[in-house]
């Protein structure tokens, strides 16, 4: 177990070295570096300026000598300023990354909360009529891109029948303690939440669907009603339980997509995550904290993988890491 | 008696042997949605192929802006400002100076309109439609292009204008080429890369199948979208092969075809080094051997057949997620660049926009959504058909 963690954690380490040395490439190949924003700034900017900016900032050296130079400058701490707002990325990161954590959270909260009572009881009353207006809307569902929905749901919800607001975080200027303040936040997070749930409570009724009727094909459960047990505990404590460890991994791989619709969602809503902080960062050119969020938040779904794999063990005692 | 000849007739017919396509084709045409996704699809892409033809019977054109008519609701007229008829029809006048000059001279000769001879056109074009109709009637020969112009100054929108008065209906045909076509162009580059990728791992397995699963898997673990922005931002200049598709204005096009094959290809190759992997040790592969077939046989009459049903369903499904993919990036501001539409690139400015007319939002959302439930009902519909153990005879 510990060699398959360890293994498992470079391999992470790894993935995570070699993104973030091709994403830095990447970020040298984007139009506009530093000195050419300078130079666009001030026409009266000399060559024998520019020349020197440019060895001032690096730039005349080669990417991986800039690279190695920023990984040096990141593990002494310092995560660099950044251009647009003003402060140090470090002090801009952690909000963002709680606003995300508290969004991505949610939003797979509520769609497992949502999906798995609706997949066991299609799965219990297979070829109903319900059944086929489920599996209907769950292929909607997961056809439906995010953003696309929380556009639809801001024309309604916030310019049609202005009830909740169409974007941002928390009301500025308000009193954002205790009670009022969760409530108040609580109110922007309703449409995102809804918009960034939708794709994966679409899949995740189809997994436990389908999960649940294998179980209940098995032997063991018929074993179990032969023997007179209740319905009740058949379902829920013979099949329901091993239905759930395929359905576990598949919420764990869902993080990822999580991540990544949550990226856009905040786009559209406004609202102050770390996605929309990559997104705002590249489109700005603050390389900075283009480069830092970025990293940090694919190494936090990398991570989050990991502990979903190894939770897996514990779910499934038939599965050892070797 | 009737019911017996009935039977018997069907006995026959299940006994006699079927080719395997018609099986798949009998098995998926009883999936009702499938069947409609393919309708669909296919209208969809008839409407790609003639989108030239559709603009040309129209008269809509998708890159032609209008001050005057911006943000016009569906199945309204749109009339340009009359600043822009003036300019457009002195420039006809000096184009076509002697056919302008008899024109001008047979209006006022007939009385039809009472102002100068060097006025009277302008005159036409700034009247409203119907009464300029009226008088052209009377004249015997009137030029097709000064026709042409007239009848360009007043445009009926079927879906309504865009924030800066382009004609929404043609723009989502256009815009149905380039979405449809980089999702399937994509799509079928990634399939190839996936199939490649796959039979080099399955069929050599060492160090050369970990070598490229571990790549596989750590593509698949990233956060897709973010990992697109990043490359997507790139400014195609600075990279060396690329840097000769500027200018052509296809480079976004490009751009976003090379980004989607770049992250879609995995599951394509995970699926079919499982098939190999597990067909390989299969009793059909191992009579084969033994009778004595070469290997390019093998692959080809035995394991291709085997691979290519899963592959094309998970092509299919392929199809819908590119089209998400491109849609997402061109939403972003990041993929398909105007003045070429694409239904993403349609949405650009949703968040601004939708203040003023929701239609602009609804109609390119209505066609991603479309397109992408009836590829992948279409993909579904082909699972259960080549799935040897959902086949019912």
């Amino acid at each position: 177990m510990a060699t398959y963690i360890l293994r498992r954690l470079i391999q992470t380490l790894g993935v995570v070295i070699l993104l973030s040395y091709v994403c830095f490439y990447l970020m040298t190949l984007m139009p506009g570096d530093p000195v050419e924003l300078m130079i666009s700034s001030n026409p009266k900017i000399t060559s024998e300026d520019v020349a020197r900016l440019r060895s001032l900032y690096g730039l005349d050296q080669p990417a991986y000598k800039r690279y190695l130079n920023w990984v040096s400058q990141i593990s002494s701490g310092d995560l660099g300023h950044s251009r647009t707002y003003r402060v140090p990325v470090s002090e801009l990161l952690g909000p963002r990354l709680w606003n995300t954590f508290y969004l991505s959270m949610l939003a797979l909260t509520f769609s497992i909360l949502v999906a798995l009572p609706i997949g066991v009881y299609t799965a219990l009353n297979p070829g109903s009529r319900m059944d086929s207006i489920v599996s209907m809307l769950t292929f909607f569902g997961i056809s439906m891109p995010s953003f696309l929905l929380a556009l639809i749901l801001i024309i309604i919800f916030a310019v049609q029948l202005n009830w909740l607001p169409a974007g941002g975080t928390e009301t500025i200027g308000a009193d954002n303690t205790g009670l009022a303040g969760i409530l108040d936040r609580a109110k922007y997070l309703i449409l995102p939440v809804l918009s960034l749930s939708l794709q994966s409570i679409g899949s995740f009724v189809r997994y436990a669907r389908g999960s649940m009727l294998d179980v209940l094909r098995q032997d063991y459960v018929r074993t179990a009603k032969a023997k007179g047990l209740s319905y009740h505990v058949v379902i829920w404590k013979h099949a329901f339980r091993n239905a759930l460890i395929p359905i576990i991994t598949i919420i764990a791989l869902s993080l990822s997509s999580v991540f990544s619709g949550a990226l856009l969602t905040e786009t559209v809503f406004a609202y102050q995550g770390v996605g929309k902080l990559v997104y705002d960062s590249i489109m700005g050119n603050d390389f900075n904290v283009a480069m830092v969020s970025f990293i940090i938040s694919v190494s936090m779904v990398l991570l989050m993988n990991l502990i979903a794999d190894i939770l897996y063990g514990f779910v499934d005692p038939r599965i050892s890491y070797q | 008696m009737n019911q017996q000849t009935q039977d018997q007739q069907n006995i026959q017919s299940m006994e006699q042997a079927q080719p395997l396509w018609k099986m798949i084709l009998t098995q998926f045409s009883e999936h009702k949605m499938a069947v409609a996704g393919v309708v669909i699809i296919l209208f969809f892409i008839l409407m790609a192929l003639f989108a030239d033809l559709i603009s040309y019977a129209s008269g809509l054109h998708p890159h032609r802006q209008n001050v005057s008519g911006r943000y016009l609701l569906p199945f309204t007229y749109s009339e340009v400002g009359s600043s822009e008829k003036e300019t457009a029809v002195e420039n006809w006048i000096n184009q076509n100076t002697e056919v302008a000059a008899q024109l001008q001279a047979e209006i006022v000769g007939k009385n039809l309109l009472s102002v100068s001879e060097e006025d009277a056109l302008y005159e036409l074009a700034l009247m409203p439609k119907e009464e300029g109709q009226e008088i052209l009637k009377q004249i015997e020969t009137v030029p097709s292009s000064f026709n042409q112009m007239l009848s360009d100054f007043k445009k009926f929108h079927p879906f309504g204008t865009d924030e800066v008065g382009r004609d929404v209906f043609i723009r989502l045909i256009y815009g149905a080429r380039v979405s449809i076509g980089v999702g399937i162009l994509s799509t079928v580059v990634a399939a190839l890369i996936g199939l490649l990728i796959g039979s080099l791992a399955g069929f050599y397995g060492g160090w050369i199948d970990s070598l490229l699963m571990r790549l596989t898997d750590a593509l698949l673990s990233l956060p897709l979208i973010p990992v697109m922005i990043v490359i997507a931002a790139v400014d195609l200049q600075k990279v060396p092969v690329l840097a000769d598709f500027v200018g052509s204005g296809y480079e976004s096009i490009i751009k976003m075809v090379l980004i989607i094959c770049l992250f879609s290809w995995m599951t394509v190759a995970r699926l079919v080094r499982g098939s190999i992997l597990s067909l390989k040790e299969r009793e059909f592969i191992l009579a084969a051997r033994t009778l004595g077939c070469q290997d390019h046989t093998i692959i080809f009459r035995h394991l291709f057949p085997n691979v290519v049903g899963p592959m094309l369903v998970s092509l299919t499904l392929g199809v819908g997620s590119s089209i998400i993919f491109e849609a997402a990036l061109s939403f972003l501001g990041l993929g398909i660049m105007p003045p070429m539409a694409s239904w993403g690139n349609m949405l650009t400015n949703a968040q601004e926009v939708i203040y003023k007319n929701v239609w602009l939002t609804i109609l390119p959302g209505l066609m991603i959504l479309l397109t992408v439930v009836s590829f992948n009902f279409m993909g579904d519909g082909l699972q259960s058909a080549v799935d040897p153990k959902s086949i019912k005879r």
